[in-house]
């Protein structure tokens, strides 16, 4: 990291490849699409690098990249909501990797809001703690924890209509 | 049910796909652009240096000596590879807000607001030239004047054409993707990309003054005007091949390029304006200008927009565009454009995509 810091390219690709993975799968866990977490996990990296030099090297850097791409997630999803005339699907895309046995869960997740989808997904898809959600994204602890309880609310009660019906 | 219900969302979750390999290496690329240099070294690392220098400047002297006595043969840098041609650096005509060129396969820009260089493919300026849109690699990137990437999309292919809507709302794009070249609209910002036509040539597509609809060279030659209000389109009645498009800056004429001729499209009426063959055609001033290549100079044709020939003049060099306010004339080495010399290349270099705005 601190060579990083200083300018040096090697170790700047070391870090780019050790956290490329994780930091693209935040960026598609949240928006969906995998052309969009290309952009947004390759935004992601160019602004943490353009920023090192003010990057506090006693913190671990994943956390403060995840926050960095989940925020230019959700600015990317927020202005096509904004440009799009229609309602974006505010979804995970129909990927054919994410489990086919767990569509009904797939698409209860999609009909979350953006702010509850993104806590969920941080939380169990990049496994990320209350509190690191909450740093990520600037929110307070309690907020992303409110968050997720009824988000996890929201799903148990869809899971049960659908099997209900 | 909610541990369970936490435990299928782990799973489900952990089912994302793979990033791409390409994307990655693409995305550390452009990482790698924007690390901030190494930071001046520490005063005993200073000195070190100095000393070393020294030493190095001490060895250089009495090298020379030997070397001017003929003691010694000195061969510097004989087998290392010599360094690319630096891409040539263009200069910002009077009045205007920006421009660019591609030379030899590097883009060169100059704004009021800075200047960059990088290898691409393919670009165009936004109106004003805030931005421009760059083919660079399997992306398509919007980079701010002073070099920094605005944003990238991966456009899947090399992209070979690209057109900014004059309301700077959105871009058409050709890709070349696999065997064919394919048609895209991105909005402005890079989001919301839509393939539009499957097969189409690789010429860049002209937008309309209203930003509505812009036109462009499908498959077989065909000019085509798309709608992309209603997300319709018009093959226009001229005979294929076409070769380039210009919509008006205003109204709905359209110029179309073929193999030796310009015909100019207005409505529903259309006629062939120009029979010789043509070096450079585009809107100068809202007129349509063609010119027509002579041996050492070219003769500049001027049409109203309904096709009524409203002038001529003769260029003191090779037209090399028309550009919507300026002529830009090759003089030997020299790209002129107004009193402004913009670039100076050698005869045998690929210009391409030059725009000013």
């Amino acid at each position: 990291m601190r060579r990083a810091r200083r300018g040096d390219r090697e170790a700047a690709a070391l870090l780019f490849r050790r956290y490329w993975r994780d930091a693209w799968r935040a960026a598609f866990a949240i928006t969906g699409r995998q052309s969009l977490a290309d952009d947004v996990a390759a935004d992601g990296f160019e602004r943490a690098f353009a920023a090192l030099e003010r990057f506090d090297d006693r913190r671990p850097f994943g956390p403060w990249l995840h926050r960095i791409v989940a925020n230019r997630a959700l600015d990317l999803l927020r202005a096509e909501r904004r440009l799009s005339d229609e309602e974006l699907p505010d979804a995970p895309d129909s990927a054919p990797s994410h489990g086919a046995g767990d569509r009904s869960l797939l698409s209860a997740v999609a009909d979350l809001s953006l702010e509850r989808r993104v806590v969920v997904v941080l939380r169990y898809g990049v496994g990320m703690t209350p509190k690191q959600i909450a740093e990520a994204l600037d929110l307070p602890v309690g907020t992303v924890n409110s968050r997720l309880a009824r988000a996890l609310e929201q799903l148990r009660e869809s899971l049960e209509v659908e099997h209900v019906e | 049910m909610s541990s369970e219900l936490e435990r299928r969302l782990e799973t489900m979750l952990a089912e994302a796909p793979e990033p791409d390999p390409g994307a990655g290496e693409e995305a550390l690329h452009w990482a790698l652009r924007v690390l901030q240099p190494v930071a001046a070294p520490r005063r005993g690392m200073r000195t070190a240096v100095l000393v070393f220098a020294g030493a190095v400047v001490l060895l250089v002297i009495a090298a020379g000596s030997l070397a001017a006595a003929g003691a010694l043969h000195v061969s510097i840098g004989a087998k290392s590879k010599p360094p690319p041609p630096p891409a040539p650096e263009l200069r910002l005509p009077k009045g205007a807000n920006g421009v660019a060129a591609i030379v030899n396969g590097q883009l060169s820009v100059a704004t009021r607001g800075g200047r960059t260089q990088l290898p691409a493919s393919a670009a165009a300026l936004s109106p004003r030239a805030l931005y421009v849109a760059v083919g660079s690699g399997d992306s398509l990137v919007a980079l701010a004047p002073d070099g920094r990437r605005a944003w990238s999309h991966r456009a899947g292919g090399k992209v070979v054409a690209i057109a900014w809507a004059p309301d700077g709302f959105r871009i058409a794009y050709v890709v070349h993707a696999g065997r064919r070249f394919v048609l895209h609209v991105i909005y402005g910002n890079g989001v919301n990309d839509t393939p539009i036509d499957r097969s189409v040539r690789a010429v860049r597509p002209s937008w309309r003054g209203d930003s509505l609809a812009f036109a462009y060279v499908g498959g077989g030659g065909r000019a085509v005007v798309y709608d992309v209000g209603h997300e319709s389109r018009r093959v226009v009645a001229i005979r294929p091949p076409v070769t380039a498009v210009a919509f008006a800056p205003s109204g709905d004429a359209l110029a179309l390029e073929g193999p030796k001729a310009v015909s100019l499209v207005n409505g529903s009426a259309h006629r062939q304006i120009n029979s010789a063959s043509v070096g450079a055609f585009g809107w100068l001033n809202g007129r349509l200008a063609v010119a027509v290549p002579g041996l050492n100079s070219n003769l500049i044709r001027v049409f109203a927009p309904d096709g009524a020939l409203s002038g001529s003049s003769r260029a003191h060099g090779i037209v090399k565009a028309i550009t919507p306010k300026l002529v830009v004339v090759q003089r030997g080495e020299t790209l002129v454009a107004g009193h402004t010399t913009l670039l100076t290349v050698p005869r045998s270099a690929t210009v391409r995509d030059l725009q000013i705005g």
